[in-house]
């Protein structure tokens, strides 16, 4: 394999006088690097001083010794910017870290540093109340983490016009990564299961997180980090990876999945993490009818709500019209898939016929219509079905198999709380609901949505039944949402109406499951259930903004949208319509632009 | 080469990001050493929404709760023992409801939760503190049910004995307020309306039936949706029934817009309601409109009780946002009686604390249930239900634009 | 039925000003086929503009026939402000974008909104106290207040000011133009970016029009009136015909009738006894969008293409 390295050293080797590439800050080479290389060890060593006097700020910086809380944060960012900065000198088995040997990734990790110890230190400063609560070891972080930024900005990069153009440059993918050399089968897999550990961990810290400044700087290194990777060109190598050994991945991402109430020892966590899966569940069932073929629909949230009211009702709850009814779970689940899939038929049948937004406002009007139902069929103001506002509460917990959900049982030494039972139960559900929408997604059905997605009229004129086909996907997806239903009505042990409206302030509603849709990435597997937890974390996290949380999260809606439309996991074909300017990495073609790399994929 | 290289770095990555998850437990530990000394600092959680709808109601809870909690530590109620309050809000929606009781019985410094605001809420967050046998002391849930099980009107049981409530039940407030209506207004014929939640639409139900059982007529009854503004409709309904009486079951948002919008349509008949729109902003609102208006709420008016006026100057001077009025009281004698049970504990173990917090917080239940104590909404104690033991009940009417106290007295 | 007359009454004043919102939302969706989610904020803010120089900017006691002018002004600064902000800062960088990105901005802004007056408007966590004009007519059976008239005037000369507009005036054809393609009107040498800001400008004054009439007839705003405001105005664009300014108004009146004599009547036809009432007004409303829809699935007005706008 020929690589065809281009270091940003050498000029372009263009005839036309190309500007010379040179850094914002003047310094050489040399000292650019040395700069990245020892600030970015500096800022990790800094953590293991005291930050600051006093405990009152969480996650007690104040030991001299080893890092704790938003430290950790600090030292993983400093040793990135480290590392990078060490494969930057092209030392031996780091190169592959940066194959196209360009500056976004050096950029992205010294200024992810910069910003979580920044991020520290102004929180001490402002929750403590001013500079005075800053020990040494704030300042010489605070200075430290400066020195890898100027070092990475004084690496030597082709100028653009303006200089908003060249610091775009700075953080931008280039054109072309070299293609890796090829490894073998069992070494990709130890790659992936890597990965996956490493996926696990991060997301089990992000969850556990025990207040909001730590949640943020989580984000912080996060996001930087990831955007590293990416401009580095190995995300894209991983997604080649990964693409090779589909099977294999999706087989880690359930074990990691299963793993995770085992490394928990607080059922609180995975009361969250079952709450995610519901919500992401839900939302990847929207997934098919928003992404897959374009339907834009507003109530989906009804349909959760048909499950678990249906589930409620046989489930032998007191409390329930049928209270001397109780299904077995299977048949619980069944029923309310069903119940669903109806209500979806019969929605879908009358309005389908009707185009984009006029169907949207149709099942608007359905959510609604579900929600004030429900509301009123107490035997009062409606027939007597669902108790009314006061729901049906006293659900009793599944037993499954002889297994009692609602206990907590002890496994190969580990101890499952309720919730982390419930939360294995969602990770079944939600296997087979990723079986469903890949093998749906990929099959003839699966194609007729998306061809009537991007044209319908073109799509009836090469035959496809456009009514029949929108409404498959309008009853899988509505079934796919009362399976979750009839789950999440034994979790929260009652079902209510309130939940189930068109917009509010927490999820599962169906706004909230639209943004987790196109936030985490239409059309793709993985985008709504990462769509979903974040979208569940945020608010959940941000609790400490106490009663600007709200509006935090609105300005971050707006903000994810204006930089990143296609949503975090773009499905290729939708990015490259929507980056026009942006190539993506198509290695066989061979683009002789001028100007470099200045795109906006990754902006 | 690559490849060893490649699978050297990412562990000594994975390593590092599992050492990360591992400092996320030094936090516990630290709190966790707090306990056996001499000064322990132990949790109470409360929960009520903080943002967005039902807020304002909620943040009167939270603030109610903190007076108390700063109360305790600055009078040293329990010596050698302090007291934090830990906020959780639920934006009033079950799910999160239950995720923050399942986070407060996690906390192994919490030994008791205060809230929810809504009944609905409420419901999925008892049984999770029933398993960890903590306590759970609602200051404002007045549906029946929760404490007396489905036929409350026939066969009481209590479902968990871990709940209790500050506040009285729909069915005292209902009774109460059907009695005054008949035997004190001398008001014939009634219209009734309520807002389709657990609280209205139980209130509602229960003035019906006892209107009805004391001889007045309720000619007709109508239900809204929390959050409708225009009552046109139903105002000409109400102007057409010939009704001498409007009762509202439901909060002061929608009934300081029916009162107005009913005295503009000319029908000059008072509206009666619970003490969901006992507060300023039903004034505020209506305006001169709401004159005469009236409307039942729990204990005996706090102008009556100095520990009340001291709670709401208080209140005021911290500059506390929200609504007291609402269930703040009630809340501060809910979060008093965590704190007196601790003593009882700590008393009756010979001045010492049971060092096993599931021990202690099983031992709270006890004491709580066995409260007795004078709080500042009046005399606090509990039924073998969880029911607060103070019946008192007061009506207050709007007059001259302020909330007067017209009858207090005793549910029967 | 004696009460008939003041029903209707009440419903035409109630659809009126869904009118007036929805003429933000058709206008909007007819050139840029976005669904402007955030509208019912805008209706809101203008609320509080108009509130905002009624309690810190006029004397106490200025009369209320000299103040509403004013008030109108503040509101219609704001709600316009808001708008054109809204698609200059949010909506503008989107236009290239999936058609659902946009979507999730109006969710996120309409949070954000919200949420800054609630938290930054002195009082205005609970409702606020408005002006009201509270004289009352009997006009036969029927009883109205001066706000009534207010809103039936404002309706009136808005929508035709309106007509006139977009039919005579050169922007007004500009805008007809930019409707049916874009594309076309651009080469055409039509600013087609100052088209678009005049919409959103357009439906934010009378967003400010309607939330004046609100607060005069109610007598009081919240920070929340406007998402079930919002959400009706926009049934009512669809139902009228989303993109028609005449459908918008019909649509309005429409739902604002049939949800008061639903609310009103039902329950006295034999066997909906309990599916009548205000609690299930809305669902009457959504079950006659719906039927509207299978029938006529362009809205009451919807084929009237040479007079969108």
């Amino acid at each position: 394999m020929t690589e065809t390295t281009k270091t940003p050293a050498t000029p372009p080797a263009d005839a036309t006088p190309a500007p010379t590439p040179r850094g914002l800050i003047p310094l050489p080479l040399a000292a650019a690097r040395a700069l990245l290389l020892t600030g970015g060890i500096a800022t990790a060593a800094s953590t293991f001083l005291a930050w600051t006097w006093t405990s009152d700020f969480p996650g007690d910086l104040t030991v001299t010794g080893y890092p704790g809380g938003l430290q950790w944060l600090t030292f993983i960012a400093g040793a990135l910017t480290a590392i990078f900065a060490l494969a930057s000198y092209g030392t031996r088995g780091l190169g592959w870290l940066i194959p196209a040997r360009n500056n976004a990734p050096l950029v992205l990790t010294a200024l992810g540093a910069f910003a979580v110890t920044w991020f520290t230190a102004i929180e001490i400063a402002a929750k403590l109340g001013g500079l005075a609560n800053w020990e040494p070891g704030t300042y010489i972080a605070v200075i430290a983490s400066l020195i890898p930024v100027l070092g990475a900005f004084a690496l030597p990069q082709t100028a653009g016009e303006t200089t908003k153009d060249t610091l775009k440059a700075y953080i931008a993918k280039p054109d072309r990564i070299p293609a890796p050399q090829p490894i073998s089968p069992w070494a990709q897999r130890a790659v992936i299961t890597i990965a996956s550990i490493i996926g696990l961990a991060v997301f089990t810290y992000g969850i556990d997180t025990e207040y909001g400044e730590l949640f943020i700087g989580f984000l912080i290194v996060v996001v930087f980090a990831v955007w590293a990777l990416h401009t580095a060109g190995l995300l894209d190598r991983f997604s080649h990876m990964v693409a090779a050994n589909r099977s294999f991945t999706l087989a880690m991402g359930f074990l990691v999945a299963i793993a995770f109430p085992f490394t928990q020892n607080d059922d609180h966590y995975a009361n969250i993490g079952v709450n995610i899966l519901i919500f992401g569940t839900v939302a990847l069932g929207l997934n098919i009818v928003v992404g897959l073929a374009g339907l834009l629909d507003l109530g989906y949230v009804a349909f959760l709500g048909v499950g678990a009211y249906t589930a409620a009702l046989v489930s032998g709850s007191e409390f329930s019209k049928f209270s001397g009814v109780q299904f077995p779970f299977w048949a619980a689940a069944l029923t309310g898939a069903a119940a669903s899939l109806i209500f979806g038929v019969l929605i879908g049948a009358p309005t389908l016929r009707l185009r984009g937004d006029y169907l949207a406002i149709v099942t608007l009007g359905f959510g609604e219509i579900f929600r004030i139902a429900v509301n009123n069929m107490d035997g009062d103001s409606g027939p007597d079905l669902t108790n009314g506002p006061n729901g049906i509460p006293a659900i009793p917990d599944l037993n499954i198999l002889g297994f009692n959900l609602g206990q907590p049982h002890d496994i190969a030494g580990f101890t499952l709380g309720r919730f982390a039972n419930y939360y294995l139960l969602m990770v079944l559900i939600m296997a087979i609901v990723v079986t469903v929408y890949t093998r749906a997604a990929d099959s003839r059905i699966g194609r007729s949505w998306i061809a009537i997605r991007e044209d319908e009229t073109a799509a009836t004129a090469m035959g496809i039944n456009g009514f029949r086909v929108k409404l498959i996907a309008f009853a899988l997806g509505a079934s796919l949402a009362g399976l979750a239903g009839t789950v999440s009505a034994h979790v929260t042990y009652s079902v209510v109406p309130n939940p189930y409206q068109f917009a509010g302030s927490t999820p599962p509603n169906s706004a909230f499951l639209l943004a987790a849709v196109v936030l985490g990435g239409m059309g793709t597997v993985a985008g709504p259930i990462l769509g979903a937890a974040l979208l569940y974390l945020l608010p959940e996290k941000l609790d400490f903004l106490q009663n600007k949380s709200l509006l935090a999260f609105g300005i971050a809606l707006i903000l994810l949208m204006r930089f990143r439309p296609e949503g975090i996991i773009a499905n290729r074909r939708r990015q490259l319509e929507f980056h026009e300017t942006g190539q993506l990495d198509v290695p066989e073609t061979t683009t002789l632009t001028d100007e470099p790399a200045v795109t906006k994929a990754g902006a | 080469m690559r490849q060893r290289s490649l699978v050297i770095l990412t562990s000594v990555l994975a390593t590092g990001a599992l050492t990360l998850t591992a400092c996320g437990s030094r936090d516990n530990s630290s709190g966790k050493s707090g306990d056996s000394g001499s000064s322990s600092t132990f949790t109470i959680g409360v929960d009520a929404p903080l943002s967005g709808e039902n807020s304002n109601t909620g943040l009167g809870i939270q603030y109610g709760s903190q007076i108390a909690v700063d109360d305790a530590n600055k009078n040293n109620w329990v010596p050698g023992v302090k007291f934090k309050l830990k906020a959780y809000d639920d934006k009033a929606q079950p799910a999160t409801g239950q995720s923050n009781a399942t986070s407060i019985t996690g906390d192994k410094t919490a030994i008791g939760a205060v809230g929810p605001l809504n009944s609905g809420v409420a419901q999925s967050m008892q049984q999770v503190f029933a398993s960890a046998n903590m306590v759970e002391i609602s200051p404002s849930n007045t549906n029946p049910q929760l404490t007396q099980g489905k036929n409350w009107q026939t066969a009481k049981s209590r479902p968990y004995k871990t709940y209790f409530r500050t506040a009285t039940t729909d069915e005292l407030q209902g009774s109460f307020a059907a009695d005054y209506a008949y035997n004190g207004l001398k008001k014939k014929k009634a219209f009734v309306v309520d807002d389709k939640q657990t609280y209205g639409a139980g209130l509602a139900k229960i003035f019906n039936e006892k209107f009805t059982a004391a001889g007045g007529k309720v000619v007709q009854t109508d239900h809204v949706n929390a959050g409708d503004k225009d009552f046109g409709s139903l105002v000409t309904k109400i102007k057409n029934s010939g009704a001498d009486l409007l009762y509202y079951g439901g909060q002061y948002d929608e009934s300081a817009l029916i009162t107005k919008q009913l005295k503009d349509a000319g029908v000059k008949i008072p509206l009666f309601g619970g003490d969901g729109m006992y507060a300023t902003a039903y004034t505020d609102v209506a305006g001169k409109q709401a004159e005469g208006d009236l409307a039942t709420a729990i204990g005996v008016p706090a102008d009556t009780l100095p520990a009340a006026k001291t709670f709401i100057s208080t209140y005021k001077a911290k500059g506390y946002k929200g609504d007291y009025r609402g269930y703040g009281a009630y809340a501060y004698d809910a979060t008093t009686a965590i704190i007196k049970a601790v003593k009882a504990v700590k008393d009756a173990n010979g001045g010492k604390l049971p060092s096993d917090i599931n021990d202690l917080r099983s031992k709270i239940v006890d004491e709580v249930g066995k409260s007795d104590f004078q709080g500042i909404t009046g005399k606090v104690s509990f039924d073998q239900y969880g029911d607060t033991g103070n019946k008192q009940l007061t009506v207050y009417q709007v007059v001259n634009g302020e909330w007067k106290a017209v009858k207090t007295g005793t549910a029967s | 039925m004696h009460t008939l007359p003041q029903q209707l009454a009440n419903g035409l004043l109630l659809g009126s000003m869904y009118g007036l919102i929805a003429i933000g939302y058709t206008m909007v969706y007819g050139i840029v086929q976005l669904i402007n989610f955030a509208h019912g904020e805008i209706f809101m803010t203008g609320g509080f503009g108009a509130l905002t120089v009624y309690l810190y900017i006029l004397p106490d006691g200025t009369p209320m026939a000299a103040a509403i002018p004013l008030m109108l002004l503040g509101g219609a600064i704001v709600s316009v402000l808001i708008a054109v902000g809204a698609e200059r800062f949010a909506y503008r960088p989107l236009r290239g974008a999936p058609r659902l990105a946009p979507l999730i901005t109006a969710i996120g802004l309409s949070l954000a909104l919200q949420e800054v007056v609630r938290n930054f408007y002195p009082g205005a966590d609970k409702a606020l106290a408005f002006p009201g004009l509270d004289t009352t007519h009997d006009i036969g059976s029927v009883t109205i207040k001066d706000a009534d008239i207010f809103l039936i005037a404002a309706a009136i000369i808005c929508m035709s000011g309106l007509a006139w507009f977009v039919r005579k005036s050169r922007t007004g054809r500009a805008m007809q133009a930019t409707a049916q393609d874009p594309d076309t009107a651009q080469l055409m040498g039509i600013d087609t970016n100052r088209i678009i800001v005049i919409a959103f400008a357009i439906g934010g004054f009378f967003a400010a029009v309607a939330a004046l009439s609100y607060g005069l007839k109610y007598g009081n705003i919240d920070y929340r009136m406007g998402f079930l405001m919002g959400l009706k105005a926009f049934t009512a664009a669809v139902l009228g015909g989303i993109g028609n300014i005449y459908g918008a108004m019909l649509g309005g009146l429409v739902l604002g009738i049939a949800e008061t004599l639903a609310s009103a009547y039902i329950n006295n036809i034999p066997g909906m006894q309990q599916l009548g009432g205000q609690s299930w007004a809305n669902v009457w409303a959504f079950v006659l969008l719906i039927l509207v829809l299978l029938f006529r699935p362009q809205g009451l007005l919807g084929e009237r293409v040479a007079d969108r706008a």
